[in-house]
């Protein structure tokens, strides 16, 4: 998966060959997916978990019976159904299943989801049930149609059709009793619950819903359907009709649902749940009536669509080759039934653990890692309850070093106000990612092979799309295309897409608080020339400007900022009623990448500029824009690797270096991680920002530092050596690895997005028992967590793993040198704190003599007497601390008497020789 | 500065004085003025007048910073004195200065140093301008006394120069604050320069009190202040401290940090001076030079004083 050109045209060129080379480097690299036989999923630019697939196969027929009762039946399907994971799933996370060999559709929506794709012919129909397709088991943990979800009442009872409408009373396999012209529930539910289920000469089928609790809604209207279905739901249908090629093959990447998404289903760990694919096949009709009645005709219909065709008109499907009859027995019979399981809910550890939890501070990044990683702590009495309290990075570094939490996630160095050394103990290999969800014109299914340059990351972070038509009075930039769709530079590298502008094209979903992933972000900008060109104010060659409140923009950045102050001029009245700057309203950044996940995943930009006005009671309705239609989706947000992977989100390939483009995947990852080198210790270690120093010395320290013995000598000797000067503090134990862009661009081979969590922990002066915790974590989650899988502990898709070999050897022995030393806390009377404070070159000058003797009270209170002093002028590394104040002011304090002085002697002199002379040649003066 | 301004108006006065002018009508012993000839020479005047003016101007600005601003930091601290008293003598109509924020320029401590003879009213902030009355109290640490570290910052060469030999101080000195939760006796534990070693930690409920000024070096090191010196003291148990101190403070209140925001009140005092001069060269042309003199001394002096106040919130805060 190197070169994402190789690829693109292998596939074009070969679509299976393409395929089995692809499954072949994916095997090679995914050793879990060691099975040669398993299908693998196709190259569409996600990260995916590689464990327990699912396939099956499975021949189906259609058959009548014909007047005089011999049987016609129809050449066979065998149908191929395949599912990437089917174990540990979470609610919302996406799978993947593909199946060849299906009945090719015809009518295909533009919309397959819910009841907009009911009217199709021969499509594909995936459902989330509850219950398993074991006979062996009570009835009620059988999966039925009852027990299968559906977001409407349409897309489960047909209610008061007419004859021409009702093939399913001629259905062959069905039981006598669903033949009747009322059918489905027994007994059939009156008026006051259905009023308009059953009409005299008009056919009805329900098919009811049994919530987990039991409950059974009779689906008959709107009003009997569980809550979960009701309009506009939180979530959007996750049922699909879905549509098969030419060749019969299709795929899908299928959302489930968890009871945490919808508790009426009721999903969980506990209770199995089972995905139907129901390939439509048409219905198997019996002995018709002589002559042959309305519905007889109708259930041999075969289809009045082309394979191949679209019904964009949404026109009547003919309903016996339909999806609305999945329910049907010959339907049902025709089902592949995928088992799933659920993992633990988020709250596991909440509910089944009473012990207070710890709370490591920080990075979004390891969120996915922390779902599964955090059970395998907390139901384990030997360890403890760990938790992740996701926030900035920056937030929780300062939290870890005021001592609010033991130990805090980061991804880069960050700068140490406090007094104490800090370990940076890399923890899980994984990075950011532009997601995207973008669909190709004329209804020919989603975009997967989206291409992103810097300058184009740029323009959109930049503000410097217009959005729509109110942009265009922005001055400065009134000629620049709408959104990125019409942006020839964007064309050019992703040719074949819609160009019809919409305003989530302009915008980039991102971050609105400081981020390390900003940062990194913005570091790959910086790294390229034309990027940078285009931010200080030189059009691309196609004209188009920098917007100018972002020109000359100070890069890199951990926070973006909604610099511009654009409000339109329109003739809108709710806009003239609710003024606002535009371009922030595109922007609309937001706190969390799981939110530009659900975006993506929803298919709903957050976009904040609708703006809806009721004249006649002079009141408006402002806020997020629709979702976006299925078939022009177009939409790009800033993701973590592991929402990625986990929601089945595609990931754009970002340049490195012109015409190289690499996506994220564990080989371009790895490669990056190879280019990571240890931060080299500047002055006493202060792991300043961005500064992207290199080591030699590193990796090798890492190497040996896997022997603990050796270590915590090393550590000893460090801190008994007595030593004047900054650079006795343990500093050079466990320092973060710097991804230079430069390098990244030089390999054509890494991801420039590849980011490395630290477990970030005070080395001194953290209370023993969180120090133990924290050691404790790092140790099981470098060691145990690095076990790639969906399970409880282990590590998920989008995430590297560490290992004692190969490309992540450094990183896994710099975390095991780091958990020693956190785990020592060799906390000495030396206050090596403060030389590194001290020498901490941005504190304001005179500010550092002051600010020490602030600190020390909180440490050690009990060594201070004399046993120290005499060591202390010799091991405790305290002095350097004036020089500071003797910085800007001195010189002025030095000179300004004496200059004065002289100065006014000089006057006097001058003066008085003057006058000496005029005098002496002219008189007394005056 | 007016000093010379008789000189130079007799120069310029003296051409147009013959001119039916009321005033100098009235005074004709001065006609014999004009005697003074140009000589051609303009140049030698300019000099000698520039001279005189730079050397006024310097030499004002340096007796009032040694000598003459004693006299209004003496001044000031009797003031302080008065109020201090006042402040923590329990008045329930006042509320005494134990923090966290205390008014600037408010006394929240008087500092005793037997052994350099310093008694001074600690004043509240550390700005140029806060130290001209007295010793200023960093306000983003506990106040002098209370458990914790506090820092006081003094000046060493100028107005009044309580600080002066702060550097005299040995380790074992007794050091003394009264502040409005009570009295507290220090021990001097060390005294640092650039380069020297921090005390130890504090123990916990102890305090401390760094005293912070600047030293000059070499011959002239009691005019040339331009390094910064600590001494530390403590005492094994301090008061209280009110939560809620401010974290930080504005830079003009950083050690050897000046105030810049005085520049715009230094541009009024000059144009004040400016207004002075012109007044003097109409006065003398009305009035008679000993009238003129008498009349204009103390408000030019008052001015330059004011003036040279002004001009030094723009040096260190501890010089």
């Amino acid at each position: 998966m190197h070169a994402t050109t190789l690829r693109t045209r292998l596939r074009a060129a070969f679509a299976v060959s393409g395929a089995t080379l692809l499954a072949g480097l994916v095997l090679a690299v995914l050793p879990a997916s060691a099975d040669p036989g398993k299908p693998v999923p196709p190259a569409d630019n996600v990260l995916r978990a590689s464990g327990s697939p699912f396939s099956q196969i499975k021949t189906l027929t259609r058959t009548f019976v014909n007047d005089d009762g011999t049987t016609l039946e129809f050449p066979a399907n065998t149908v191929t159904v395949n599912a990437s994971q089917t174990k540990d799933l979470r609610g919302r996370q996406r799978i993947l299943i593909d199946w060849t060999g299906a009945q090719p559709s015809g009518g295909r929506a533009s919309n397959p989801y819910g009841e907009n794709g009911l009217q199709q012919e021969y499509p594909v129909v995936i459902l989330q049930c509850r219950g398993t397709d074991d006979t062996a088991l009570p009835v009620e943990q059988q999966v039925r149609p009852e027990t299968c979800w559906t977001g409407s009442v349409a897309q489960r009872s047909q209610i008061t059709r007419s004859e021409g409408e009702a093939s399913w009373i001629h259905d062959a396999v069905a039981a006598p009793a669903d033949k009747e012209r009322v059918s489905g529930m027994i007994p059939f539910p009156g008026k006051d619950v259905c009023p308009t289920a059953d009409a005299e000469g008009l056919w009805t089928h329900l098919t009811p819903f049994v919530a987990a609790s039991g409950k059974v809604y009779a689906a008959c209207d709107g009003q009997n359907m569980p809550p979960e279905a009701a309009v506009g739901a939180a979530f959007p249908p996750a049922e699909i009709a879905a549509y098969s090629d030419e060749n019969g093959e299709g795929s899908v990447q299928f959302e489930v649902r968890s009871d945490v998404e919808n508790e009426s289903l009721g999903c969980n760990h506990k209770v199995a749940c089972t995905i139907e694919v129901i390939p439509i096949n048409g219905i198997s009709c019996d002995q018709p009536t002589s002559p042959q009645t309305v519905s007889d005709a109708a259930c041999r219909k075969g289809g009045r669509f082309p394979a191949g065709s679209s019904n964009f008109a949404n026109d009547g499907a003919d309903q016996a080759v339909a999806p609305a009859l999945w329910w049907s027995a010959s339907n049902w019979a025709n089902r592949i039934a995928i088992p799933i399981t659920f993992g633990l809910p988020p709250d596991t550890c909440d509910v089944l653990d009473p012990r207070p939890p710890t709370g490591f501070y920080g990075s979004e990044l390891m969120a996915q890692a922390a779902l599964q990683w955090a059970p395998a702590y907390c139901l384990n009495k030997k360890r403890f309850k760990f938790q992740l309290n996701q926030m900035s990075d920056a937030a929780g570094w300062n939290l870890m070093e005021s001592g609010g939490g033991p130990a805090a996630f980061v991804s880069s160095a960050h700068k140490r106000r406090g007094s104490d050394p800090v370990g940076y103990a890399p923890t899980a290999v994984t990075g950011f990612a532009i997601g995207y969800n973008v669909d190709l014109p004329d209804n020919n299914g989603e975009f997967a092979d989206l291409r992103l340059n810097p300058r184009l990351v740029a323009k959109l972070l930049t503000q410097s799309y217009l959005g729509s038509d109110l942009g265009r009075g922005h001055p400065g930039i009134e000629t620049n295309p709408l959104g990125i769709m019409t942006d020839p530079e964007f064309i050019a590298l992703n040719p074949g897409l819609s160009q019809n502008a919409q305003e989530a094209g302009a915008a980039l979903l991102s971050l609105s608080h400081e981020s390390d992933v900003i940062e990194q972000l913005t570091d790959w900008i910086v790294h390229d020339h034309d990027a940078m060109d285009f931010v200080n104010g030189k059009a691309d060659p196609w004209g188009m400007k920098v917007n100018p409140s972002y020109k000359k923009i100070k890069l890199p950045r951990s926070e973006w900022p909604l610099l511009d102050t654009y409000i339109p001029q329109t003739q809108n009245s709710c806009r003239q009623a609710n003024p606002d700057v535009y371009f922030s309203q595109l922007a609309a950044p937001v706190t969390t990448l799981r939110k530009v996940s659900d975006a993506l995943l929803d298919a709903w930009p957050n976009v904040q500029t609708r703006c809806d006005a009721d004249l006649a009671t002079q009141s408006y309705k402002l806020g997020r824009i629709d979702r976006q239609p299925y078939g022009s989706r177009f939409m790009l947000g800033v993701v973590s690797l592991g929402d990625a992977a986990r929601f089945g989100i595609r990931t754009a390939a970002l340049q490195t270096k012109k015409g190289t483009f690499v996506a994220p995947d564990e080989d371009s990852l790895a490669a990056a991680v190879e280019l990571m080198e240890p931060q080299q210790s500047s002055g006493a270690g202060n792991g300043s920002k961005g500064d992207g120093g290199k080591g030699e010395g590193g990796k090798g320290d890492g190497g040996k530092g896997g022997n603990r013995a050796d270590l915590a000598r090393v550590v000893e000797e460090v801190l008994a050596k007595p030593q004047s000067g900054g650079d006795v503090d343990l500093s050079h134990v466990g320092k973060p690895f710097v991804l230079d862009q430069g390098d990244v661009r030089r390999s054509r081979t890494a991801y420039p997005g590849t980011m490395v969590v630290y477990t970030a922990a005070k080395l001194q002066n953290l209370a023993q028992d969180d120090a133990d915790k924290v050691a404790q974590f790092i140790r099981t989650a470098t060691t145990e967590g690095q076990k790639e899988g969906a399970g409880n502990g282990q590590l998920p898709a989008g995430f590297v793993p560490l290992t004692a070999k190969g490309s992540t050897a450094a990183l896994y022995a710099s975390a095991q040198e780091v958990a020693d030393a956190v785990e020592a806390q060799t906390s000495k009377p030396t206050e090596s704190p403060s030389p590194s404070a001290t020498a901490n070159p941005t504190l304001p000058p005179g500010d550092g003599g002051i600010e020490l003797p602030d600190a020390p009270p909180v440490d050690l209170p009990s060594e201070a007497p004399s046993a120290v002093p005499s060591a202390s002028p010799t091991t405790a590394p305290e002095p350097l601390a004036m020089p500071q104040t003797e910085a800007v002011s001195s010189e002025l304090g030095d000179r300004a008497v004496p200059v004065l002085l002289v100065l006014g002697l000089i006057g006097l002199a001058l003066t008085s020789l003057v006058r000496y002379f005029t005098r002496g040649a002219q008189g007394p003066p005056r | 500065m007016t000093a010379t301004l008789p000189d130079r108006d007799a120069d310029v006065a003296s051409p147009p004085a013959p001119e039916p002018n009321p005033a100098p009508a009235a005074r004709p012993t001065r006609a014999p003025e004009p005697r003074l000839p140009r000589r051609g020479d303009d140049l030698w005047t300019v000099v000698s007048t520039t001279g005189t003016m730079v050397a006024i101007v310097c030499l004002w600005v340096v007796g009032q910073m040694l000598f003459l601003s004693s006299f209004s930091q003496a001044r000031s601290q009797d003031l302080l004195y008065d109020e201090f008293r006042t402040a923590i003598a329990g008045d329930p109509n006042i509320v005494p200065p134990i923090g966290p924020t205390v008014p600037v320029g408010d006394p929240v401590a008087l500092l005793t140093i037997p052994r350099i003879g310093v008694s001074q009213v600690v004043v509240e902030g550390t700005a140029s301008g806060d130290t001209l009355a007295g010793p200023g109290h960093l306000r983003k640490t506990v106040l002098p006394g209370q458990a914790g570290t506090s820092v006081v910052v003094g000046r060493s060469a100028t107005y009044g120069a309580p600080f002066r030999d702060l550097g005299d101080l040995r380790p074992g000195d007794d050091l003394s604050v009264v502040m409005a939760q009570g009295e507290v006796d220090f021990k001097v534990v060390n005294v640092r320069r650039a380069g020297d070693p921090y005390s130890q930690p504090l123990p916990a409920g102890g305090a401390r009190l760094v005293l912070v000024t600047a030293e000059g070096s070499g011959p002239l090191a009691s005019l040339t202040p331009g390094s910064v010196v600590y001494v530390d003291a403590d005492a094994p148990k301090g008061f209280i401290p009110p939560s809620g101190l401010p974290a930080t403070v504005p830079e003009p209140e950083q050690v050897m940090h000046s105030d810049h925001g005085a520049l715009p009140l230094l541009a009024l005092h000059l144009a004040l001076l400016l207004a002075v001069i012109l007044g003097v060269v109409a006065a003398r042309q009305r009035w008679s030079a000993p009238l003129v003199w008498i009349l204009t001394t103390p408000i030019a002096v008052a001015l330059a004083w004011s003036t040279t106040d002004v001009v030094m919130r723009l040096l260190p805060n501890v010089v």
